[in-house]
């Protein structure tokens, strides 16, 4: 089990209800605990569910310890982004000038917004100010990708790919490749097309 | 600058009680629709020019340029509007006569003008099962007979033509009461947009009318005799003072007083009892010509349609004695001055007398 | 997901707070599981209602939390282990049932968790439910962690028996929804037997035993339940739940439970201060472990307590310290009364941080306030973006309904109303269900208030009244306020938005589903059978014909009046796709017919039929269809005044 760059690392999985945030932030954490680490996730699912905001805290630790399942203001080392706007939404709670982010950059407009009552942010703008408020940003086409492959939902393993590529978790790709075989054995072959394609983007 | 859309038009018309249901405002948009004699906003618009206001007959109405539109003259203040010829007529259709209100003259000349080909389909009003009236396009001669008769309620014709397919090309005849005739003057004005051209409507015929009566008739007269079978209502002309109700095999009558609670409160602002701006307006032939209409021509296009049939003998004419002439003016020379009373009533005073475009000379004519 | 059922002690999965509660109900040996749906308790019931038949064990989904506490009663009284698990306003449904069930005690372990909402994210009201353990006294367990989840629960179960009373184990959605490592421990092999010994004696009538041996005087049972209860005491002070982290002489003592523990620790060591604070985790809230907050509690001169939502643990950590003898020094209580602590929503490790830091006079700077130029950029940002707000799924027949109940009471005129209730039907209250829900309160009390103002024909009330309800609220709580309405010729309609599933919650089955918690069919209990036999007049439509459901709802306004039903039924669309795998319909904009903003549209779509697979191109002038989102269910093209909207069968 490697040593983690800081203890615990903090990571935010930030998305739209019905992309597959919960399921992605499960195959993280549970790829890590195979791994031996300590792993806290908060999922805020619930009423959110739907096309509500959706937001995975999740902590790693070397050692069991008793910390909070919930980041802190400005607490987070890591963001994925299923959304860019989502991704905008938990930077600005839990961004830091040290923070790593990985975003999709495929729009899905809340009710408000598709009502004109309220303005989605010029992605192009967005997608600037993400990478001005990261330390190291990574932008990803996935659900250009994922409809590519045959379905919107696969840019959440496509996704994942591309934040074991990052390298900025300790995530080995076997790991996560056992956990993908053993909780989704029907889809495993088309998941593994999609984690490789992730991995492909960030240059892996 | 204050809107003028759906909003507007309840505030301005609807809940003044100015509202003669003549539908120019409803059957295009998903926004406004007509239930159990109101018009009902369904959802909320927020527009700030719509069409609804536009159109409407009691809203600011610019008498000068439907003149211009429709006769190429300015408003002439003529107590019956322009009128080329006025004389009597009536249908040589046997099986017309029989289903006619009068004459039979409306459904004569629309049946003609089908026939031969002149129009596609004539806007009419047809009853439902309910016995609610609607806006229908009749196009054959069946249809028509269906909707012949006069059913003495408000009917939001123009609905049938304000929800035609925008790409519609089919030529068009139109029958209605002179609120209806208003609105769509209005519209060959201003031709509404992202809607099937209105210029299509080839022939607009005009009914006389004083006023119109609320749907709780019928169940009045229900509780007096059964109206089950009735085939047709009248208001037979001055001496009479009866409302009358026609089965195959008899005729009952009340006295039109007691119909005076349903007489639609709307139609006490109206101006127009000869529907001035169509191409040919009828009526009844009044008691003296029974089975006969009174028939006004206002335009090259009412003149030819009517010569043409005349000359196919689908109807034949007569001169309107002079004395009736008279008293057709005088009765819609009433019908302004206590519109413009009521009007000013409502108002409070002279300078504000709502939809009415007319010249200060005019009112003053008629307050005399 | 997880693996709650596996036999390997010592080894570790990565469970939901809900999951290890369930797997330590099984390490318990528990042979009777009941709840109904209720964010955040419904995974407890998910997760074991699978493995029921192989592990030997009943689970059900009861029609509703009274019902459900009921039946694990009686599996209590019979030698049987039960839990019984709801959310907060499941314990209010259940409450008569418990106050009495106080008066008898229990035989075998019985085990009440409930899972609170403190913050109401995913409920009609914002409850703490911990205050009825008092009322009652109830021994009230509160785990911190996943761990804890699993071993509380275990533990629950063995405290239960030896007091011979119901225990009550609270979690909260934080703690429910997180997942965490847990090591497991043995799965027990016992048999089970059945049978409930407080019989009949023939010889002796008048000594046989009534439910655990108690005769029927409220008075004297007020009296044993008093000295039940003071074992309780001292079986919890000992408890190992309980613990304290810090120096010997604390400055600050904190005082916390439940995930408020996890807040309070994480928070000292952000800010530096563990050889200044101590932390006095409380597993046991009541009865209130008083030997070992009194060790602490003396050490220390200043005392903050962190909890959610009420001030619980403060109230009774006060009464306590009003009872200490007059030569002791009174520690300064922080907490809700003092204000350093939020008296209202969720506790989290920034408000916290800040409760604290304020009580120890020290500012804290996070990563992010300490770059003042990161700040204000990433404020900056954050107020331009655009919030989330709940809707219907795309393809949701209730947006329908809506439709149709707002058309036909517009066209009504009388300004109707509709009474509303809990679930999705809930979200007729925003912009999704056309804004129609007028009043919310509880499980079925759409039916009941509209039963009251039914009755007010006689004082010149006219405005029609539209009760609606889901199909699971109906079976939950509906029935008794519809017979009472058709009895007593309440003037209203109980419309019932049949969508096949108790969809808010998970789509749990319910009985008119026609399948049980475990996967086994069963004959599904028809609703319109149901009404007509208590002689209504019931209408069915299918609420995508908007058309004739409007005509429905007007010819049922325009009645001659008294209690009518309206069953407005369509399959959930998630339930459809997830069987179906597949769209209805190819969904298009035809660019050329759509006059969007233009007289005669305004863009109805999209500005007020709201689905959100309808969005608004703001560039081109057009609605146009997000195929990502959009379920294909072809509902919008009827909407369109101008047919723009194209529908293909796929």
């Amino acid at each position: 089990m490697k040593d983690l760059t800081k203890d615990p690392i903090t990571l935010i999985i930030a998305g739209v209800g019905g992309q597959g945030n919960v399921l992605m932030s499960f195959l993280i954490g549970s790829a890590l605990v195979s791994q031996g680490y300590f792993v806290s996730i908060f999922d805020n699912y619930g009423a959110s569910q739907r096309l509500g905001a959706v937001a995975s805290h999740i902590k790693i630790s070397k050692e069991a310890s008793n910390n909070s399942p919930l980041l802190h203001e400005g607490d987070a080392d890591i963001i994925v982004g299923l959304e860019p706007v989502e991704l905008l939404r938990n930077l600005g709670r839990f961004g830091n000038p040290d923070v790593m982010t990985i975003t999709n950059t495929r729009a899905i407009y809340p009710i408000g917004v598709i009502s004109g009552e309220a303005e989605y942010p010029d992605l192009d703008r967005a997608l600037e100010i993400i990478g001005k408020l990261s330390a190291k940003s990574w932008i990803i086409h996935a659900t250009e990708e994922a409809l590519k492959l045959g379905n919107p939902i696969f840019a959440n393993v496509i996704l994942l790919g591309a934040l074991i590529g990052s390298c900025t978790l300790p995530l080995d790709k076997s790991s996560m490749e056992a956990v993908l075989k053993e909780q989704l054995p029907n889809v495993f072959e088309m998941n593994m097309v999609a984690l490789n394609r992730g991995l492909e983007l960030v240059g892996q | 600058m204050e809107g003028k859309a759906s909003k507007e038009l309840f505030k301005d018309v609807i809940d003044k009680g100015l509202c003669t249901l003549c539908g120019g405002c409803f059957g295009f948009c998903p926004y406004l629709a007509f239930h159990t004699e109101r018009i009902v906003r369904l959802h909320q618009c927020t527009l700030s020019e719509g069409q609804c206001y536009q159109y409407c007959p009691r809203t600011s109405t610019d008498l000068n340029a439907i003149n211009q539109q429709v006769f190429g003259v300015p408003y002439g203040e003529d107590e019956i509007g322009i009128a080329k010829k006025v004389f009597l007529a009536r249908s040589t259709d046997k099986e017309i006569q029989q289903k006619a209100q009068d004459g039979g003259v409306v459904t004569s000349l629309l049946s003609f003008a089908l026939t031969e080909g002149m129009i596609d389909g004539a806007v009419e009003t047809k009853l439902d099962d309910e016995k609610v009236p609607h806006g229908f396009i009749a196009r054959n001669r069946e249809e028509l007979l269906e909707c012949a008769g006069v059913s003495y309620e408000p009917s939001p014709v123009l609905e049938a033509i304000n929800h035609l397919p925008k790409e519609s090309t089919e030529k068009l005849g139109f029958v209605g009461l002179p609120c209806h005739v208003a609105s769509l003057s209005k519209m060959k004005v201003s031709p509404p947009a992202n809607r099937a051209n209105i210029e299509n409507v080839k022939l607009t015929i005009g009914l006389f009318c004083g006023w119109t009566l609320s749907h709780g008739f019928h169940q009045f007269l229900h509780n007096r005799f059964d109206i089950s079978k009735a085939i047709k209502f009248d208001i037979p002309h001055h001496p009479a003072h009866s409302f009358d109700v026609y089965t195959k095999s008899e005729t009952q009558s009340v006295d039109l007083d007691e119909l005076s609670p349903f007489i639609n409160k709307a139609c006490s602002y109206c101006f127009d009892m000869t529907a001035e701006f169509s191409d040919i307006s009828v009526g009844s032939g009044r008691t003296m010509f029974k089975g006969w209409n009174t028939v006004i021509i206002r335009t090259k296009a009412g003149a030819e349609i009517l010569e043409i049939a005349k000359g196919r003998h689908a109807i034949e004419t007569q001169h309107i004695p002079a004395d009736s002439l008279t008293n057709l003016k005088r009765a819609s020379l009433n019908k302004k001055k206590k519109a413009l009373q009521n009007i000013i009533s409502m108002t409070g005073g002279i300078d504000d007398v709502l939809y009415l475009g007319i010249s200060q000379n005019l009112i003053n004519t008629l307050l005399e | 997901m997880s693996n709650i059922e596996i036999d390997a002690p010592g080894t570790t999965q990565f469970l939901l707070g809900n999951e290890a509660i369930a797997r330590g109900a099984l390490e318990a040996g528990i042979g009777f599981a009941t709840a109904y749906p209720g964010t955040p308790s419904s995974e407890i019931m998910a997760t074991l209602a699978p493995i029921a038949k192989k592990m030997g064990f009943y689970a059900e989904w009861s029609i509703n939390e009274m019902v459900a506490f009921e039946a694990a009663s009686a599996a209590s009284l019979s030698n049987i282990r039960a839990l019984s698990s709801m959310k907060a306003n499941g314990v209010n449904v259940i409450a008569d049932f418990l106050v009495n069930l106080q008066m008898t005690g229990v035989g075998k372990g019985l085990v009440l968790v409930v899972c609170d909402d403190p913050g109401g994210m995913t409920s009609s009201n914002e409850q703490d439910t911990r205050p009825i353990a008092k009322w009652l006294n109830i021994p009230l367990l509160e785990p911190s962690t996943a761990q804890e989840c699993k071993d509380m629960t275990k533990w629950a179960f063995d405290l239960s028996e030896e007091l011979g009373m119901v225990c009550m184990v609270r979690s909260v959605i934080y703690l429910s929804h997180t997942r965490g490592n847990v090591r497991l421990d043995q799965l027990p092999k016992k048999k089970k037997e059945a049978y409930f010994a407080d019989i009949y004696d023939l010889d002796n009538p008048r000594q046989s035993r009534f439910t655990c041996g108690m005769q029927f005087h409220p008075y004297k049972q007020s009296e044993e339940l008093l000295k039940k209860f003071s074992k309780a005491s001292e079986k919890c002070e000992s408890s190992p739940f309980n613990c304290y982290e810090g120096p010997d002489k604390a400055e600050l003592l904190i005082i916390t439970s439940g995930i408020c523990w996890t807040y309070s620790v994480e928070a000292v060591k952000i800010l530096n201060l563990q050889d200044k604070v101590g932390v006095l985790k409380l597993g046991v809230t009541w009865p209130l472990p008083e030997g070992f907050v009194k060790k602490y509690l003396e050490r220390s001169q200043k005392i903050l307590f962190v909890e959610e939502i009420a001030p619980f643990v403060e109230r009774s950590v006060m009464e306590f310290v009003a009872n200490l003898p007059p030569d002791r020094t009174r520690p300064t209580l922080y907490g809700k009364r003092s204000g350093h602590v939020r008296a209202w929503g969720e506790q989290n490790l920034d408000l916290v941080i800040q409760s604290i830091a304020s009580v120890m006079g020290i500012t804290y700077q996070s990563r992010q306030s300490r770059s003042v130029e990161y700040s204000q950029k990433v404020r900056e940002i954050s107020q331009t973006l655009p919030n989330r707000p709940l809707t219907f799924c795309p393809g949701c027949p209730h947006r329908a309904s809506f439709w149709a109940i707002k058309n036909a009471l517009q066209l009504d005129g009388r300004n109707g109303f509709v009474t509303g209730d809990i679930g999705c039907t809930a979200m007729g209250m925003i912009s999704p269900g056309s804004f129609q829900v007028r009043t919310y309160y509880a499980m079925g009390g759409g039916v009941g208030i509209a039963g009251g103002f039914g009755h007010l024909g006689q004082f010149g009330f006219t405005q029609p009244v539209i009760a609606v309800c889901g199909d699971s609220t109906f079976f939950h709580a509906s029935i008794p306020g519809l017979i009472n309405g058709i009895w007593n010729q309440s003037n209203f309609i109980l419309a019932i938005l049949d969508n096949d599933a108790t969809a808010m919650t998970g789509f749990q089955p319910h009985p008119g589903t026609g399948v049980k918690a475990t996967g086994e069919l069963g004959e599904k209990v028809s609703i319109e059978a149901l009404c007509r036999s208590l002689g209504v007049n019931v209408e069915v439509c299918n609420p995508f014909d908007i058309k004739k459901t409007t005509a429905t709802l007007l010819k049922l306004m325009a009645g001659v009046g008294g209690t009518q039903v309206v069953i407005m039924r369509r399959e959930c669309e998630l339930v459809r796709a997830r069987r179906d795998r597949k769209k209805l319909y190819q969904m298009y904009v035809e660019p050329n017919r759509c006059i969007g903003e233009a007289c005669g549209c305004n863009r109805l779509c999209a500005r007020i039929f709201s689905c959100p697979g309808l969005v608004w191109d703001r560039e081109a002038g057009k609605a146009k269809i997000d195929d990502a989102v959009c379920a294909g269910c072809g509902l919008c093209a009827d909407i369109c005044p101008q047919g723009a909207i194209i529908r293909e069968a796929v």
